[in-house]
This record gives C-alpha cells, sequence and structure tokens, in this order.
C-alpha cells in the first residue's frame, strides 16, 4: 500500500512539472515577435493625422513619423498628400524607384529633404534609418499593443 | 633563536598607509596587475605595459606593412545604417548559426543628443598586428596567416576551451557548436578570397558603402587613402590594449 502511495505521490509531482513547463513555454511562444516584416504602421500616433511608418523595402528599418512631422512641424496634410505619397501606407515601398537616388532626385521624402527646406537625404542617415533594431522595437510595441 | 624573531615580530605596530607616497602604492598595484595579467592569458597584462605604445598616432600605429596583401578593413561609421544586409550575407556565405555572428551591428542611443540620436558601429574581427587570442591559444589553433596577416583558424586543432575569446578585445569570437570550435571572422579567406574574390561578403553586401575592404599596403588602395590622410579622424578600437588593429573607423 505504501508503494503505491509513493508511486502516485511521484506520478503527480512529474505532471506538475510538466504542466508547469508547459505553461512557460506556451506563455513564452505568446510574446515571440513575427519575423521577416514588410513594414510597420503604428497607429499610437493617429491623433497628429497618421501613423508611424517603418519601411522594411528596399532596406530594413526606415521611419516616417507623423508625430514629428504633423504633431510637432505642425505640417499640413496636403504638404505631401496625395501628391509626393498615397494616402495608403507603406504603399511607396511597392514603386521600384522607392530608393536613395530617387530622393536625390526630389521624389519622396527628397521634395522637402533637399538641404534647403529641411537636412539634405544625404546627411544624417540615422535618423530615419532607425535600422533592424529600431524595426524590431516597433514589432514589439504593436505586439504589446495588440496583446491589450 | 626563533623565539626572538617572533617576539621582534610582534613587537612591530602597525604604520599604517598614510605615510606611505602614492608613487610606491601604484607601483604596489602594478606589481599585482603584471602578476594576475600573466595568469589571464596576457590581455590584462598589456593594461598597464601598452599604455604609451596604444597612445601614439596612427602611423605609429602602422609603420610598416609586413603583409602583402596587408589586408583590411575601413568604416565609414556616419553612413551605417543598421540595415543588416551584411550580417545576411555574412550568416550566408560562412554558415553562421543564429547563436553566433562574425559581424555585428552595435548601437548607440541618446534622448538628449542635439541632432541625430542614434549611431550604428558595425564590428568584426580586427585581425591585430598583435593579436591576443593567438597569444592565448594553447595548440596554436588561431593564428596569423603569415602572408595575409588575416588570424584564422585551425578547426581540427581547437580544443574548445575559449581561452581565445576572454582573451579577445573584441569580443569578435563565438563557440560553434557544429564545428566543436571557436568560430570567428576570416576576412572571408575560405569561402571567397581563396577562391579569386577580391572582396568579403560583408563588404559586398552594403548598400550604403559603409565597409571598405582592401590591401593597406598598396598606396592605389581606398582603405590606404583612407587611412594615410589627416582631414578626416581616423581611428581604431581599444587601441590601449596594444593589439594594433587592422580595422580601422572613419567619417565620410
Amino acid at each position: 500500500m505504501r508503494k503505491v502511495k509513493v508511486l502516485a505521490g511521484t506520478m503527480i509531482l512529474l505532471l506538475g512539472f510538466t504542466g508547469i513547463a508547459f505553461v512557460s513555454e506556451k506563455n513564452k511562444e505568446e510574446v515571440a515577435i513575427p519575423e521577416e516584416p514588410q513594414g510597420v504602421v503604428y497607429y499610437e500616433s493617429e491623433d497628429f493625422g497618421g501613423p508611424e511608418i517603418v519601411y522594411a523595402k528596399p532596406v530594413r528599418g526606415v521611419l516616417f513619423s507623423h508625430k514629428y512631422h504633423v504633431g510637432e512641424l505642425g505640417l499640413p496634410c496636403e504638404s505631401c498628400h496625395n501628391s509626393i505619397f498615397e494616402m495608403q501606407a507603406l504603399k511607396s515601398q511597392e514603386n521600384p524607384d522607392f530608393n536613395m537616388e530617387a530622393l536625390y532626385k526630389g521624389k519622396y521624402c527628397g521634395a522637402c529633404h533637399n538641404g534647403e527646406s529641411a537636412f539634405a537625404s544625404n546627411t544624417k542617415c540615422a535618423t530615419c534609418h532607425i535600422g533592424v533594431k529600431g524595426l524590431r522595437e516597433y514589432m514589439k510595441k504593436l505586439a504589446e499593443k495588440e496583446k491589450k | 633563536m626563533f623565539r626572538g624573531i617572533k617576539e621582534w615580530l610582534l613587537s612591530l605596530k602597525n604604520e599604517g598607509v598614510e605615510q606611505v607616497p602614492d608613487e610606491t602604492k601604484r607601483e604596489f598595484l602594478k606589481i599585482g596587475l603584471i602578476i594576475t595579467g600573466v595568469f589571464a592569458g596576457g590581455s590584462l597584462f598589456s593594461v598597464v605595459s601598452k599604455v604609451a605604445e596604444g597612445l601614439a598616432s596612427p602611423e605609429e600605429l602602422h609603420k610598416g606593412y609586413p603583409y602583402k596583401p596587408h589586408y583590411s578593413m575601413v568604416f565609414k561609421l556616419d553612413r551605417c545604417i543598421d540595415c543588416e544586409l551584411c550580417m545576411e550575407a555574412c550568416r550566408k556565405t560562412n554558415h553562421v548559426p543564429d547563436y553566433g555572428w562574425r559581424t555585428m551591428i552595435l548601437r548607440r542611443h541618446d534622448e538628449t543628443a542635439l541632432d541625430q540620436k542614434t549611431l550604428f558601429m558595425p564590428i568584426l574581427c580586427n585581425h591585430c598586428n598583435n593579436p591576443p587570442c593567438v597569444r592565448a591559444c594553447p595548440t596554436k589553433a588561431t593564428y596569423k596567416d603569415k602572408k595575409t596577416g588575416i588570424v584564422r583558424m585551425a578547426y581540427y586543432k581547437c580544443l574548445g576551451c575559449k581561452t581565445c575569446m576572454v582573451a579577445c578585445p573584441y569580443n569578435a569570437r563565438y563557440f560553434n557548436e557544429e564545428k566543436h570550435a571557436v568560430d570567428k571572422c576570416d576576412f572571408c579567406w575560405e569561402s571567397r578570397l581563396s577562391k579569386g574574390m577580391t572582396i568579403t561578403a560583408c563588404a559586398e553586401a552594403c548598400p550604403a558603402g559603409v565597409r571598405i575592404f582592401g590591401d593597406l599596403s598598396d598606396p592605389g588602395s581606398e582603405v590606404y587613402q583612407l587611412v594615410h590622410q589627416l582631414a578626416k579622424p581616423v581611428w581604431v578600437l581599444k587601441p590601449e590594449t596594444g593589439a594594433r588593429p587592422n580595422v580601422f573607423y572613419t567619417i565620410s
């Protein structure tokens, strides 16, 4: 009888441990960040007219902030939409000419970032290029927000 | 007789350290550092013995180029945008697993900075002229290539003791489980340069022209022209270790 009790006790303990392990594994999966994003649209700054957009093409991690351009600088929507950029976020990165060469010629961001209206697009690289590390941070923010 | 000595020792009074001059204290500490340094694979030893050498000007760091070709890499630091295409290319070319890296990008971020708030800094093995890892390796599994100056690995000799990982001032080594040996950047020697290619995978993949790779002993090469000028600052990482790196940093 005693043997049976001991065996039962051991089984319960083992099952308990597996249960804990299973639950903790499951929790791990929930906070995992999806890989290879095609860009991030972060809507926290919608009050300023539009989202924070992180482009992923042709290079990953390029931020455009409505919060800064509309909220802090006070630029009206018409200064970019729909002449330079379409309303749909991340639409421009589908264009084959969405690159730095085009910006130097005054297209896209280069319309203002020409060294006169705003800093030239061939300077201060890491101001807009927040990189893969910056992109991951936005992915994390997005994941946390969706969880709520 | 011994009793006399014992009594004499017991009669001595503690004089305290207040009266000892600073120089003497410093000398005493140095002895300690040197002794510890010898046992720590020599990397600490250089803390006290190589300061003067490390602070020398770039010309002093590289009086001559003992290798031909003398492979070197120069980073135009302000152009790095952390797109990590270099890391991807490196992983693909050299079969680097997820848990390790041969090259990576560090980030400095300062919200209080006046203008640009972020700076990215790519790093890789510095292929030092005086490599602490080579000195530390007990089996000579890591060695300085006599022709090219590349710090390479003979994987079959590596015990996996990881002493070189501790000795490297740049943290440029990782333990590869599959090879059961320490792995590191070899300027793509095995995968590309030995097969006739002239440039590393990371330098080829970089879209911003951050990584300039070439022969530092050739006055016509871009790396030579970037290093041998005074108009823009050129620096190396941790010169105080006296490792004399062959990876330089500058701005565009």
